[in-house]
């Protein structure tokens, strides 16, 4: 699934470590979700989505839209 | 390297002690066996008791499974849980064929653990190889 976590991160110059830490998750869980090798669940979705204050779909895009294009 | 989480900590923990337990208690057992020729219930207490261990070990993995609470590492372990499944009975499917067809020697089924293990550890091994090549993990 195509995102916007790694210019997020970039505009707040935040590493993937300060990321991972702050959803308190793994290093490599950031690395697949910003490469989009791994979707994450919903409640880890609405955990990044906080953190950055945004909604969901402003970070995540929708799969069904896309492929629509 | 990255630095291991709580519940990995603890699957370390739990995993070196049963490893332990399972290499002292196969030498145990082979020493009496050799030594005092067990005969009756007591050579089929001496036979079963190392696998005790080695159940241990898959309990300790089942508990770590539980405890991960990394959904990403806890995915990738269970998509090689099942990697290692597939190649087992890939291999056991086909060597079962071959001792019915051609008369190969018996499948030790003990060899199953062993070689699930392996194949857990190939598909993981893999599986990294692919994210690095992906320009993913590093």
């Amino acid at each position: 699934m195509n995102n916007r976590l790694r210019v997020l991160r970039a505009e707040r110059a935040w590493s993937q470590q300060d990321l991972a830490e702050r959803l308190e998750v793994s290093r490599q869980s950031v690395n697949a979700i910003e490469t989009g090798r791994y979707d994450p669940s919903l409640p880890l979705a609405f955990r990044i989505a906080d953190l950055f204050e945004m909604a969901i779909e402003e970070i995540f895009a929708n799969p069904s839209k896309e492929s629509a294009k | 390297m990255n630095k291991p989480n709580p519940a990995q900590r603890r699957y370390v923990a739990r995993f070196i002690p049963a490893m332990l337990a399972y290499v002292i208690v196969l030498f145990a057992c082979t020493w009496v066996s050799r030594v005092h020729h067990p005969e009756g219930v007591a050579l089929y207490i001496l036979s079963v008791l190392p696998s005790l261990p080695l159940l241990a070990v898959l309990a300790v993995m089942g508990m770590y499974l539980h405890e991960e609470q990394d959904e990403f590492i806890r995915s990738r372990l269970v998509t090689a849980m099942v990697g290692g499944i597939g190649i087992l009975l890939a291999i056991t499917s086909v060597w079962g064929f071959l001792e019915e067809g051609a008369n190969v020697a018996h499948f030790p089924t003990f060899l199953a653990f062993p070689i699930w293990c392996g194949a857990f550890g190939l598909v993981q091994c893999f599986m990294s190889l692919r994210d690095r090549m992906a320009g993913g993990d590093k």
